[in-house]
């Protein structure tokens, strides 16, 4: 919203500061001021000049050397309009004039001829969007005069105000609103002359004649109130420069005096108000109703909107007439002929505009002064300043008979209790009562002090939501005492222990594993995902149940239900990079849940390319040392068709018909490694061995990672080992040829592993298998070596795996 | 005698060095100081010298025998090294060759920036005795709006252009400040958390706005904290993030969790407050909102604002993140393309 200081002159005396100077302080203090405009001060340095002579330029066919009568000398410039005439009164801007685009005019030679400044066209000077020509002024204009004084034009400041940051203060929607801050914020009085003695004043216009539209509001609308009063005789007609100068100034386009009249008076008091051409209004009646039914209405934008049946509507006897709030319809506004107007000032629920112009799309400067909780006691100070300024501007008119009104209920005043202590324990200073006082009276609180006690009347514009309870008054007092004098202060700290949360702790050993470790990459990918991608994946869960009410675009319209389908994007993207990499997250997923909607999911995404060999192996060993490393009693294990894997569906097309393994955490399948299906890459346009692993960490991520390390004396004794190499067929995983040396009943053998396996057919393989043999207590003895050799070696072959022979 | 001992040691002396291998080693030694060696021959005359003459060529007999002992065990273990680093040379590895300067895809491995920045931010609230807490991405209307004096009707909801779920009583959470609620739920005063998480806003997507991006929210409460009280915290707070003592204002700003409520800002650090293309023009740089709990807050929270107060701030991470990297396009950080993960590469 823009705030002309101009116009805040009329109410509060502003201290000599430069514009971008006040800009900071208001900020300060009060709201966010974005940026500070100068407006017409170019105006004071362009004047009037006539046109006296007319030569060709030397050396150019389209510029013309324009010699013109400044008052104070001749001239010349060069010029290319096409519209120059001996004669003729135009605007001319001397050197050194900063014009409205920030380009300030030098002495310039233009094809070899000196140029001594500018001819101005309208759209040059700021005034309006016209390059046709130069400005043509009327022959009686004075020659020599600036044309801030022949067209009344002001100096002013612009402040654009942040709108997010008034939001909480319908007080400021108005220039009123803003004098008062600047009244406060600069210790100078406030001028009143909307008091109670003005209204009083107005109210003698009122006069005994039926008035000749009445208004009623219906029972359960969204109106808060409605008044209205009937006016005469008045004129369509242009407003004075002044008030078209302050519309211009605040973004609002000036139209005639009575449109003029009612936005001015929304700048000014901040309350949105309609002019009707009461002619319009059929039947002489206004009715606040809701719509009732479905249906359209045209607003004065010329759109139909479609409204529902719970939408309010001011009607007249025949139909709606305006959508309440909002906006007004086609038919309602003033023309040229109207003669006699009915001016309408109403309150409005906020919740119900808020629901409405959303709804409709339309958010107007009325809904969003509405949606900000107005006062109901500005009501009637609205209609009278319409009607004062109507009267300035249409002597002749007069009123017909007295405000009407309905349902217009005024809240009786809000009183809160303020301690000094309980200020200056917030605020951190020491503060004298009488210095909060005067604040809180600069900013029209009514303070009674009873002992310690300041019993606090809030101003009724502020107490329509902003104000409530004293941590508001204190903010005021804070505001304009000066935030910036309050002096920084350490806090008396209580001694506590923090720690980490056992699931943070987790979440940081894995990212650190899978760098050190893992050599991976971590990358966060979108938590929201859209059917396409998981139409892609071939998921089964389609998560209908989060998709959003108001998604960006379909590609992001819901929560994604895996990190799979992400990572499975994301594979595909880099693969266009690397012909081999590794890369992880920790990141959500999102599930529905009939208890409590959703349920976010912890999920560990790992994925390991490689364009040429298969990283299977280096993904299943990753995974099996993480496990450990975070102390989990986990297994590895093929997919049992009896459990099913709560994190990918058993018939879902990526799995691999082999390289596939469950991980199950604390006897729950909780995640995957498998070797992506040739089939789901080639949907992904990936050519290369993909690996994925995922880990859903949700139900144990709270368990502290302990250490579970059990020491052992080193051994005394020396230990021995035997080696022995076993045939098995090419398909027998080395693993089971191992498991039958695990399952040996020998206390003394502490550990068997693989040494190596090689082919040795086509359909046979060998296996060496390494025993390591130990006694704590002594040393082991031949005999004792040569059978413990013999066990091994008859349990090998009991199994199906003879010794190599030769 | 002694005459024919010294040309012994002479000739000795001259032919060692040139001894190149362990047997020609093995045969040199025999040659001279072996059994049937030439000074054994020599030491086998000494019978018929005179009793002097014995005592002084047995005693310079006897001290050759030991130089020569000395110079063949020196001279055998420079042959044995000659030969253990001609095989090494032989077997030289090209150890220019590192996987750095090999194409064997991808060689680097870190974490992401944002978790770099949020763990820095964490340990740092640790250290002031924080608690870290996390909450779900997916709220209700009462933990992220009612709860924080956002009723229905509040304006302050159109700020935060809102992702909602079709029941249009669920939606994704628009701030931390979630976080306050969650917190209060399980901490009893006085108590200090913060909580890092992403958030969410309806918003379209360009170089500095995203529709998910990263809070950190952080709530003290306890007995008599006052606005000084924060503003010191969060001048301390600041300044160890970035690493330099900063100037630091308040002003008035609108949260309706907060009253009074502020937008802090720094003085900026580029231009020290002159004004730059950084703080467009301002010379300051909105840092975070804060503000003094609402009493209503606390209420809702079962704390009586009448003994507790406190204040809470929020602080978006992404931006602090692009920030201390200059990352140009706030859309990377979820991109997943590891053209941008490397840069930020533990190793």
């Amino acid at each position: 919203m823009k705030i002309s200081l101009d116009w805040i002159k009329d109410f509060v005396e502003l201290p000599e500061l430069s514009p971008q100077e006040m800009g900071v302080r208001f900020t300060l203090s009060t709201c966010e001021v974005e940026g500070v405009e100068e407006t017409n001060a170019h105006m004071e340095q362009v004047s009037v000049v006539e046109i006296t002579k007319i030569e060709a330029h030397p050396e150019a066919d389209k510029l013309r050397l324009v010699s013109f009568e400044t008052g104070s000398g001749e001239r010349r410039v060069v010029c290319g309009a096409p519209n120059v005439a001996p004669g003729m009164k135009v605007p001319f801007a001397p050197i050194g004039t900063t014009l409205p685009g920030g380009f300030t005019l030098e002495p310039k030679k233009i094809r070899g001829v000196m140029s001594e400044g500018m001819l101005c066209a309208e759209d040059e000077l700021g005034l309006s969007d016209d390059h046709a020509g130069l400005m043509e002024l009327p022959a009686d204009a004075p020659v020599g005069k600036s044309l801030a004084e022949y067209l009344e034009l002001k100096r002013d400041v612009l402040l654009d105000i942040d709108n997010k940051s008034i939001t909480h203060r319908p007080d400021l929607w108005g220039h009123y609103g803003m004098a008062r801050e600047f009244s406060a914020a600069f210790g100078k009085p406030l001028a009143k002359p909307f008091d109670e003695a003005w209204i009083e004043k107005m109210r003698g216009l009122y006069n005994d004649e039926t008035p000749p539209v009445s208004v009623t509001v219906d029972e359960g609308t969204a109106c808060l109130g409605f008044c209205g009063l009937s006016v005469d005789g008045v004129s369509i007609k242009s407003s004075p420069v002044w008030m078209q100068q302050r519309l211009t100034a605040c973004g609002m386009r000036p139209i005639n005096n009575i449109v003029d009249i009612s936005n001015y008076v929304m700048l000014e008091l901040g309350m949105p108000n309609h002019i009707f051409d009461r002619d319009t209004v059929r039947g002489g009646r206004i009715i606040v109703r809701d719509m009732g039914k479905d249906g359209t209405f045209t607003t004065l934008d010329e759109m139909e909107r479609k409204m529902i049946a719970a939408d309010t509507m001011v009607c007249d006897a025949e139909g709606p007439s305006s959508i309440g709030g909002i906006m007004g319809g086609l038919t309602s506004s003033v023309k040229d002929e109207t003669n006699r107007v009915f001016i309408e000032v109403a309150n409005w629920k906020p919740e119900r505009i808020r629901h409405t112009s959303t709804r409709l799309g339309l958010r107007t400067d009325a809904s969003q002064r509405y949606e900000k909780s107005l006062d109901s006691h500005q009501i009637e100070r609205t209609v009278l300043r319409i009607l004062e300024l109507l009267l300035e501007s249409c002597p002749e008119a007069k009123v017909v008979g007295s405000l009407v009104s309905d349902k217009v209920q005024l809240k009786p005043p809000l009183i809160i209790d303020l301690t000094l202590e309980r200020v200056n324990s917030i605020l951190g200073t020491t503060l004298e009562q009488s210095e909060v006082i005067r604040i809180l009276e600069s900013l029209e609180y009514k303070i009674d002090a009873q002992g310690d006690v300041m019993k606090v009347t809030v101003p009724s514009y502020r107490a329509t939501k902003d104000v409530e309870v004293d941590a508001d008054l204190i903010e005021d007092v804070g505001r304009i005492y000066g935030f910036d004098k309050l002096i920084p202060l350490a806090p008396h700290n209580e001694i506590t222990v923090t720690s980490l949360s056992p699931a943070k702790i987790m979440e940081r050993r894995i990212q650190d594993f899978m760098v050190l470790r893992g050599r991976a990459l971590e990358i966060y990918s979108y938590p929201l995902t859209g059917a396409r991608l998981l139409e892609q994946a071939d998921w089964s869960v389609m998560n209908e149940g989060l998709v959003l009410a108001n998604a960006l675009s379909p590609e992001t319209d819901r929560m994604r239900p895996s990190l799979v389908p992400s990572l499975l994007e994301k594979a595909s993207l880099n693969q266009k990079f690397h012909s081999k990499y590794r890369l992880f997250e920790l990141g959500r997923s999102y599930l529905e849940n009939e208890k409590n909607f959703s349920e976010d999911r912890h999920q560990l995404g790992i994925i390991y390319f490689d364009k040429n060999e298969s990283p299977f192996m280096d993904v299943l060993n990753l995974m099996g040392d993480l496990l450990e490393s975070l102390s989990l009693k986990a297994q590895i294990q093929p997919p049992n068709p009896k459990f099913a894997n709560p994190v990918v569906a058993s018939d879902w097309t990526g799995r691999h018909p082999h390289e596939f393994l469950d991980v199950r955490v604390m006897g729950k399948i909780c995640g995957f490694i498998g070797t992506i299906h040739p089939l789901m890459c080639s949907k992904f346009k990936i050519k290369g061995n993909l690996v994925m692993a995922v880990l859903d960490m949700t139900d144990f991520m709270d368990r502290p990672v302990k250490d579970k390390t059990k020491y052992k004396p080193l051994p005394k004794f020396p230990g021995a080992t035997f080696d022995c190499t076993v045939v098995a067929e090419t398909n027998t995983p080395a693993a089971d040829v191992l498991g039958v040396l695990k399952k040996v009943k020998l206390k003394e053998l502490e550990d068997v592993r693989i040494v190596d396996v090689y082919p040795l057919s086509e359909s046979q393989k060998t296996v060496t298998l390494r025993s390591w043999l130990l006694d704590r207590d002594k040393t082991l003895a031949p005999d004792f070596l040569k059978e413990a050799e013999n066990k091994i070696v008859a349990a090998l072959d009991k199994a199906g795996y003879p010794l190599k022979q030769g | 005698m002694l005459q024919k001992l010294e040309e012994v040691k002479k000739e000795f002396d001259s032919e060692i060095d040139s001894v190149a291998s362990m047997p020609d080693m093995a045969q040199f030694k025999a040659d001279y100081i072996g059994k049937k060696g030439r000074l054994s021959a020599l030491m086998g005359g000494m019978r018929d010298l005179s009793v002097e003459d014995k005592k002084t060529f047995g005693a310079r007999a006897n001290e050759v025998k030991q130089e020569m002992i000395a110079a063949v065990e020196k001279r055998s273990q420079a042959i044995e090294l000659e030969a253990i680093n001609a095989k090494l040379e032989k077997n030289r590895q090209d150890i220019s060759w590192t996987d750095r300067i090999t194409d064997k895809g991808q060689q680097a491995a870190g974490l992401h920036p944002l978790t770099k920045v949020t763990r820095e931010l964490e340990d740092l609230f640790l250290s002031m005795g924080f608690d870290i807490l996390d909450g779900p991405h997916i709220e209700d209307e009462y933990h992220n709006f009612e709860a924080l004096n956002i009723p229905e009707s509040h304006p302050a909801r159109d700020m935060q252009d809102t992702f909602w779920f079709k029941d249009k009583k669920h939606l994704l959470r628009t701030h931390t400040s979630n976080l306050q609620i969650r917190g209060m739920e399980t901490h009893k005063p006085p108590f200090k958390f913060v909580g890092p998480g992403k958030v969410f806003r309806c918003e379209t997507l360009d170089a500095s706005h995203e529709a998910a991006f990263h809070q950190l929210e952080g709530m003290m409460v306890g007995r008599d904290i006052s606005v000084p009280h924060m503003i010191h915290f969060l001048r301390t707070l600041l300044s160890e993030i970035f690493k330099s003592e900063l100037k630091v204002r308040l002003r008035p700003g609108f949260f309706p969790f907060v009253e009074p409520g502020f937008e802090l800002d720094y003085e900026c650090l580029l231009c020290g407050g002159k004004g730059c293309s950084v703080c467009k023009q301002v010379g300051w740089v909105e840092a975070l909102g804060c503000g003094m709990v609402h009493p209503n807050v606390l209420r809702g929270g079962g704390i009586d604002p009448n003994e507790f107060n406190g204040f809470a701030f929020g602080l978006g991470i992404d931006r602090l993140t692009m920030m201390r990297y200059r990352i140009d396009d706030v859309r990377h950080l979820h991109s997943g393309n590891l053209q941008f993960s490397e840069q930020f590469r533990t190793y």
